[in-house]
């Protein structure tokens, strides 16, 4: 970034080779990532946009037909194709809405409580980090025990004990109204453990005498953590808020091992990459599958890019 | 001039990249015409695909293909098998270049990868005997238009497994098989009745862990549909057939269970006397005997209106459609339909065997067996399409279009169970299924 700011003013004919050179470097340094994405994301995505103008099954002796924008059309105007997809496009929003705060802010709340001088804090810093290291499924598995709808769930169980024997069997995963909270409360748990460790490692970066200085001025912790934590880890903040809304687009794994053995609510959890995942491979109809992934791929671009107008990190300091 | 060439030219390149992989796939897809199945030598190494299922069954198999590879030097089996939750993903996104010789598939997804060319007709690979030992149940399920394409080991049985002991002690009368089946209004008398003397009011397990929109889902409760006079299909048309106002109201008894139902998160419900009624197939009888002994009687699934109806077919075998060594395949399944290893593997799961002389043989299907209901519903075959009110056990679809039938169907009864309206949810599956149908040209087997 300096480089290129102080090498715009020169503009005399000799000095232009560096600034070729720099072009060249920047060009030979991403391009690594820049061939990843081109063959990972790029070229699948060109191929998925033309298979959703095609009628293509999957293993389909016949040959794919060309469709237009029939398969775009089923999923915006076909009303029993159009609401489980608008449903599912709005459950990904509900998810990301709540999870992105929830999760930032709670990430956050843990990574001051592990960020002090104790004994053993490695300890507790690696338990809360633990839930990271397991995978989704394996969480969700767990998590159906916990959540099961009968008074054998591990959670009834537990609110029919505190509660003196007053709560019944209630069924978390099953009720429309508590199923994606189930999802939310879970994927956080698995989660946050990423973050924090992430603001943590911000956190140390803030210098101590920061600190001092706030002592002598007989700064309050609330006014210290306004005034000398959150500034000092805001670029930090931005992009563990960033990557946590990209993250909770994603979310596939703990709604296809519930739905597949926990009794979940398929309507009030189903999101686009599950619709689309169960189109493609139990349906085997590729054409569908592919426009829903082309229309949830432009939705988030684009969701994508208004965040980061709205949240850009000022690192001019 | 040139730069609109050269513009030209990225816009080619760029066209082709998309457009070489689609190209690439109707190359495929289009198919070459007739299976490259190649008899072969008969000697060498084949390889096999197979699904995992209960340890029990898995060791079954792996002890037949042990036996088989040390019995003779010709012909060595290696054996893959692969989680049952994803198989028929597996064999579906498989090219059929990629498949091994000899396959295991589920019964109801064989006239798919017929359709797909994935599987060969195995006739005349197979010897006479072991086709003429197979029992008719298992040859209609594994033939399309006079050939055959699979043969199982097993068929399956389908029943409500009760523990007498809590059905007596809640005074409930149960049935002693298929002439006095209770009608789907008893059995949901049966379950207030045991829901008065249980404490937690959950007394029956449909395998909810399991979960609904899948397989099971449809295999377990589409003999709901079949007894209230419905089908999954009527020539090819499911409007008409899974709509009508008989399937509605008897979903709608259906969805009023769930209260009743435990959520078996642990999967012993049933084994561990939580639940007086279990409603699933022949696989759990292994499990279910060894924990209750004498008190497990076997009864059939409710009567709807048109009669008890229960689920058929099973996991088959096939051959890859692009084997090399077809020969040596015939000879390994040959082996498999043994009376040994087929005995073996009915052991290991409980299923009927689908082997005339397995079956004569069998102790828990013959008469007076424990298992005699499954082997009655069995002898009365409906086909996948002649439902009456005096036939039983009834194959599910035979059609290529089966993947579709099924995830529509399980979503909608998933659903129900939910608490959805009957009444849209399956006229909505009718509408999707009947839609992809056209859209395939009814998925004729070219």
């Amino acid at each position: 970034m300096t480089a290129v700011n102080t090498a715009r003013p020169i503009r005399s004919g000799p000095e232009k080779r560096p600034r070729n050179r720099d072009w060249l470097h920047g060009l030979l340094m991403s391009a690594p990532a820049v061939a990843g994405l081109v063959a990972f994301v790029g070229i699948p995505f060109g191929y998925a946009v033309v298979l959703s103008f095609y009628n293509v099954r999957l293993g389909s002796p016949l040959a794919p037909s060309f469709f237009g924008v029939e398969q775009y059309r089923r999923l915006f105007t076909d009303p029993d194709l159009s609401g489980p997809f608008l449903r599912a496009l709005l459950n990904n929003l509900t998810f990301a809405v709540v999870v992105v705060p929830l999760q930032t802010g709670l990430a956050l709340a843990l990574a001051i409580l592990l960020n002090r001088k104790l004994k053993a804090i490695g300890f507790f810093r690696s338990l809360f980090f633990m839930p990271v290291v397991f995978p989704m499924t394996l969480v969700a598995v767990i998590w159906r025990l916990i959540l099961a709808r009968s008074d054998q769930g591990l959670l009834n169980s537990a609110l029919h004990a505190v509660s003196f024997g007053n709560w019944g069997a209630f069924d978390w995963l099953g009720d429309s109204a508590t199923a994606m909270a189930s999802v939310i409360v879970l994927s956080v748990w698995q989660g946050v453990g990423f973050q924090m460790v992430i603001l943590l490692a911000g956190l140390q970066q803030i210098p101590g005498e920061l600190y001092e200085a706030a002592d002598l001025d007989r700064a309050t912790p609330w006014q210290q953590f306004r005034h000398v934590t959150l500034p000092g880890i805001r670029g930090t903040l931005v992009f563990v808020a960033m990557l946590t809304s990209v993250l909770s687009f994603r979310v596939f794994d703990q709604v296809y091992v519930l739905i597949h053995g926990g009794g979940l609510d398929e309507d009030a959890t189903r999101t686009v990459m599950y619709q689309a995942v169960s189109t493609a491979f139990d349906q085997n109809n590729i054409g569908q599958a592919s426009a829903i992934t082309v229309v949830f791929f432009l939705i988030v671009v684009a969701l994508t890019l208004i965040q980061r107008r709205v949240v850009r990190p000022d690192n001019e300091d | 001039m040139s730069s609109t060439s050269r513009r030209y030219r990225r816009t080619a390149c760029t066209s082709l990249a998309l457009v070489l992989p689609l190209v690439a796939l109707a190359a495929c897809g289009g198919g070459s015409g007739g299976t490259s199945a190649d008899a072969g030598s008969g000697t060498g190494t084949i390889s096999v695909w197979a699904h995992q299922g209960q340890k029990s069954e898995d060791t079954a198999l792996q002890n037949a293909v042990k036996s088989f590879n040390s019995s003779q030097s010709k012909i060595k089996v290696e054996l893959k098998l692969i989680p049952g939750n994803d198989y028929t993903k597996t064999i579906t996104a498989t090219d059929a270049s990629q498949l091994p010789d000899v396959m295991e598939f589920d019964g109801p997804t064989m006239a798919n990868f017929v359709y797909n060319k994935k599987l060969a007709a195995i006739d005349s690979y197979v010897s006479a005997k072991t086709l003429g030992n197979a029992t008719d149940a298992s040859k209609a399920q594994g033939e399309i238009d006079g050939k055959h394409y699979g043969l199982g080991m097993y068929d399956s049985g389908l029943g409500v497994y009760g523990n007498k002991k809590l059905l007596d002690a809640a005074g409930v009368k149960y049935p002693t098989g298929l002439s006095d089946d209770w009608t789907a209004a008893q059995f949901t008398a049966a379950l207030k009745a045991l829901k008065a003397k249980d404490s937690d009011g959950k007394v029956v397990d449909l395998q909810e862990n399991n979960g609904l929109a899948t397989e099971w889902g449809t295999y377990g409760f589409s003999p709901i549909v079949w007894s209230a006079g419905g089908s999954l299909l009527k020539d090819g048309k499911a409007e008409g057939a899974l709509d009508t106002p008989a399937v509605v109201s008897a979903m709608k008894t259906f969805q009023s269970w769930k209260a009743s139902t435990d959520p078996n998160t642990d999967g012993n419900a049933f084994a561990k006397g939580r639940v007086a009624l279990s409603w699933v197939g022949h696989w759990m009888y292994p499990a279910y005997s060894k924990a209750l002994g004498s008190d497990l009687v076997v009864l059939p699934l409710p009567d709807f209106g048109n009669g008890p109806k229960a689920g058929q077919g099973s996991w088959a075998w096939g051959i890859g459609a692009n084997t090399q060594n077809a020969k040596a395949a015939g000879a390994f399944l040959d082996y498999l339909m043994n009376d040994t290893n087929v005995t073996a593997m009915t052991t290991a799961n409980g299923a009927p065997p689908a082997t005339k002389t397995a079956l004569a043989a069998s102790t828990l299907y013959k008469k007076g067996g424990p298992l005699q209901l499954f082997a009655d519903q069995l002898a009365k075959p409906c086909g996948d399409s002649a439902i009456t009110t005096s036939c039983v056990a009834v194959t599910r679809p035979v059609t290529a279009g089966y993947p579709t039938v099924t995830a529509k169907f399980s979503d909608a009864l998933n659903s129900i169970y939910g608490g959805a309206d009957p009444k849209s949810a399956l006229a909505k599956a009718a509408r999707a299924i009947d839609q992809d149908f056209s859209d395939n040209a009814g998925y004729k087997i070219p």
